[in-house]
């Protein structure tokens, strides 16, 4: 017992003893199960998940700090990667399985490592539309139309990623003045601000409401499904965003961890990857013929000017 | 009832061997982390103590100043009243209703299906409304083809009719156990002078019945007012205290002002506890009798109290089958062909395994600790037993929301740096609900003669001994309520515990609600089926097991 690791003072049988790591993600379940036991397959590393929204699990790391609660952050936004490396909170590390990507995808240090990439999408339901007598919108600028008051749903950037991924994409494209007239437009025609980053999509495929702001796999999960909805990206383009792993000061599983970043970064891990994703970071893997509109995102503009942004936000709505 | 406990505590209390010290010491010190200190913490962070900043009233005044705080009050006082009101009137005639005919199949039927809510999660109804109201659910299209009616039942009305649902349990309980023990008698005697049924049941059974209703109405009150999952998964972005409080911790880290909305949330659920600890006791209309039946109803009175209750009992029977119906489909009301899909969730499975075993020992803590807490309290001479006694009843009125905060505040770090660990989810949800073993121990003790323990002590066994051989064996029906009602509430409980789990640890009410929020409307249905049964079933083999060692013994 002289292993003063927090494992060994919550006298559980919920701490194993062979080889496993603490792990925060933002991802969904589904993906993050079948991620999970292929890392497990391959390496012998179990991984213990709490599933928090990013922003939901940003405050959570910036609170526990030293002390973090997890080994791991298995995916969150690449600002929150920026934020915690000009805070020293990460561990650096070299992962040789991670050679073949490009270096734009990794931080130089090795702090952290991005595996693939995600964008905000527009779902509609086509049925919902048709009854209403709505028509489909094809813009960020069409969705202020008063026809569409009430049907309107989406993340709130104060606890979701998407949406601040939306909210800051629309400060890039228009300013930050005619930013705020946007959100105070589209306010008006918003019936709903939900917490989780996948609720809209499901909301619109359950056909409660015509459209939902969301991202790109969530929208083409429900679509494979079956659902009545399409998808659409606004002719103004879409943010995108690296997702990332990175490890904590502090850990002290650091061997078992890097070998989950191994994983991650190897042709095994980023196979499972595409699976869920629309685009991985390593080259020749996935579909690569998809073509969308992309702004050029500025991560650490958004990540420097975050605080600024949501402290307004609360306060407008 | 007083006069009876006087005499039984003043010859039976008797000093303390040195095992019981250490114990009461524990004890005491156990009730002074895990529900005085992070409750203290909460009031001295809403001042800014514990932030760096010092004291300052800084956050009180940007609570007063921002409107969605403000409207956060108002809606969940208001939500609040109203569903307590409501209830209060569903209530009475529902326990009228199966205190007067309880020879009918029916009323005890009526009977389970009043008490049914008790083993879901609290959020249940928010899902199952969503089902049938939402802006496309079944009933909700239904209106819009007949009538061109559009239905949401997204915001404040939402949370009040999941909270009337929600809640009614409680009420009902504390209502038809207090019209069971009214004496007939009175009323036969109202009748005799030519009042009315009607009348009688106005003039005389409910004013009997009185501090009963009244404090059932207080704490439904204090527990909607607390109410922390409706409003995140009806409230369509309403404002209300205790989500809003969660939303500034886990969106904002802004535990400043957490801490206020929780002084908010808090206050009320202290005036009430004060009130009803100290005034309300003594009032105690107790014209107890039992040996003879309740006067059965006349048809009218009937006809009225049936057609309340049997549209009570439809609603919550409709809105459970909706979850079941719901776990079993597709999406419902989408595409409603049969499927086992939502089930196939492993991780929701190690849920729900975390969840009985962190239930399990909190419930065994809880109803263990409360009954010898309970025996230092009526049988021997503790120390600061009274202000114990308090704080122990104090950590049940205390809104599970405020409890979370304060766990966050005193256990995420040094000296005493819990978070993340099994042991804090199993202390958080024991010592939250002591106060139940408490009581129940007390109100045992009280009733039975300290002869034997004494007995015991004249033919030489020590006070460790005798509290083994002699009491421990008197208290186990306070034991078994105890752990009874632990249990199930801890396997159901959020509002606390979401602040507290980790990596590993997670529970599965908490997962539902999370699912939920996703929308994930089946799953979230299969999961709370599956809660919902291993609930009855645990129920159901402590039940067995009671009825084993009642009969053996």
């Amino acid at each position: 017992m002289d292993d003063r690791s927090r494992c060994s003072d919550d006298a559980s049988s919920l701490c194993g003893d062979s080889e496993s790591v603490t792990v925060y993600t933002h991802n969904d379940e589904e993906e993050m199960n079948a991620f999970v036991a292929a890392a497990e397959e391959a390496t012998g590393v179990s991984s213990d998940v709490l599933r928090m929204s990013s922003e939901e699990g940003w405050s959570r790391v910036d609170a526990e700090y030293p002390h973090v609660g997890a080994d791991l952050q298995w995916g969150t936004l690449h600002s929150f990667a920026l934020i915690a490396e000009e805070q020293d909170m990460l561990v650096s590390y070299d992962s040789p399985a991670w050679d073949d990507v490009p270096d734009e995808f990794k931080d130089p240090n090795g702090q952290w490592y991005g595996w693939s990439y995600w964008f905000n999408m527009v779902a509609v339901n086509e049925d919902l539309l048709e009854s209403e007598g709505l028509d489909r919108p094809e813009s960020w600028e069409d969705l202020l139309d008063p026809q569409y008051a009430g049907e309107i749903v989406m993340p709130d950037p104060g606890t979701s990623g998407t949406a601040f991924l939306f909210v800051s994409t629309m400060f890039q494209l228009l300013g930050e003045e005619e930013g705020w007239e946007y959100f105070d437009q589209l306010h008006d025609n918003v019936a709903q601000y939900v917490q989780s980053h996948s609720a809209p999509v499901q909301m619109v495929a359950q056909g409660e409401y015509a459209i939902g702001i969301s991202w790109d796999q969530a929208v083409l999960d429900r679509i494979d499904e079956g659902y009545p909805i399409d998808y659409i990206i606004p002719e103004e383009g879409v943010g995108y965003d690296l997702d990332v792993v990175f490890m904590f000061e502090g850990t002290e599983n650091q061997e078992a961890a890097e070998k989950i970043i191994d994983f991650i970064g190897s042709d095994e891990g980023m196979e499972v990857a595409a699976e869920h994703r629309s685009m991985v970071t390593k080259p020749g893997i996935g579909e690569d013929d998809q073509e969308f509109d992309f702004i050029d995102y500025d991560a650490v503009w958004a990540a420097e000017n975050r605080d600024r942004i949501m402290e307004e936000w609360q306060e407008r709505y | 009832m007083a006069g009876k406990q006087q005499t039984s505590t003043v010859n039976s209390v008797s000093k303390m061997g040195a095992g019981f010290k250490v114990a009461a010491f524990i004890i005491a010190a156990c009730l002074l982390l895990f529900i005085l200190i992070p409750v203290l913490a909460v009031l001295l962070r809403s001042i800014g103590i514990g932030s760096g900043q010092g004291l300052t009233l800084e956050f009180y005044t940007r609570f007063f100043t921002t409107s969605n705080h403000l409207e956060a009050l108002t809606n969940s006082v208001s939500a609040g009243l109203i569903s307590t009101s409501v209830i209060l009137i569903i209530s009475i005639p529902f326990a009228l209703y199966v205190t007067r005919t309880p020879r009918s199949p029916i009323s005890r039927v009526y009977r389970g299906i009043g008490l049914l809510p008790l083993v879901a999660p609290p959020f249940i109804f928010a899902l199952s409304l969503i089902i049938l109201f939402g802006r496309n659910g079944v009933v909700s299209n239904v209106m819009n083809d007949w009538f061109g009616l559009e239905l949401s039942i997204y915001g404040f009305w939402g949370v009040v009719i999941a909270q009337v649902l929600g809640y009614f349990p409680i009420a009902y309980m504390m209502i038809e156990s207090s019209l069971r023990s009214v004496n007939p008698s009175l009323e036969h005697a109202s009748q005799d002078l030519g009042a009315t049924q009607g009348r009688t049941i106005f003039s005389i059974t409910l004013p009997i019945a009185g501090t009963a209703i009244l404090k059932a109405g207080l704490l439904v009150f204090v527990m909607a007012l607390a109410d922390f999952s409706n409003p995140l998964i009806i409230g369509g972005g309403t404002p209300f205290l205790a989500s809003s409080a969660y939303l500034q911790v886990i969106g904002q880290q802004n535990l400043e002002m957490a801490a206020v909305l929780g002084v908010f949330l808090i206050i009320p659920s202290l005036l009430v506890f004060l009130f009803q600890t100290y005034i309300l006791k003594d009032h105690e209309t107790a014209s107890i009798n039992n040996s003879t039946e309740n006067n059965p109803l006349n048809p009218v009175v009937k006809a009225v109290v049936v057609f309340i209750s049997t549209l009570m009992a439809i609603f919550i029977v409709v809105m459970f089958t909706m979850v079941v119906l719901s776990a079993f489909v597709q999406i419902i009301g989408v595409n409603n062909t049969f499927t086992l899909d939502h089930f196939s969730d492993t991780t929701g499975w190690g849920y729900i395994w975390n969840s009985v075993i962190v239930s399990f020992f909190a419930a065994l803590i809880a109803a263990g600790l409360g009954i010898l807490q309970g025996y230092f309290t009526v049988r021997k001479n503790m120390a600061a037993k009274k202000l114990m006694e308090f704080i122990a009843l104090f950590g049940l009125a205390v809104p599970g929301t405020v409890m979370g905060i304060g766990y966050v505040l005193i256990f995420n770090g040094p000296p005493f740096f819990l978070t993340g660990t099994v042991l804090l989810l199993v202390m958080n949800m024991a010592f939250r609900k002591i106060g139940v073993g408490l009581e129940s121990g007390i109100s045992q003790l009280q009733q039975l003669d300290s002869s034997m323990e004494e007995a015991s002590a004249d033919l030489g066994s020590g006070p460790v001994g005798t509290f083994r051989k002699v009491v421990l064996p008197l208290l186990t029906p306070a034991f078994m309520s105890g752990f009874v009602y632990t249990f199930m509430t801890a396997m159901v409980s959020v509002s606390s515990v979401i602040f507290l789990i980790a990596p590993g640890t997670n529970l599965a009410a908490v997962y539902i609600l999370n699912l939920a929020d996703q929308a994930a409307i089946g799953r979230a249905s299969a999961m709370s089926f599956i809660l919902i049964v291993i609930v009855i079933l645990c129920m159901g083999l402590i039940k067995f097991i009671e009825r084993r060692a009642n009969t053996s013994a």
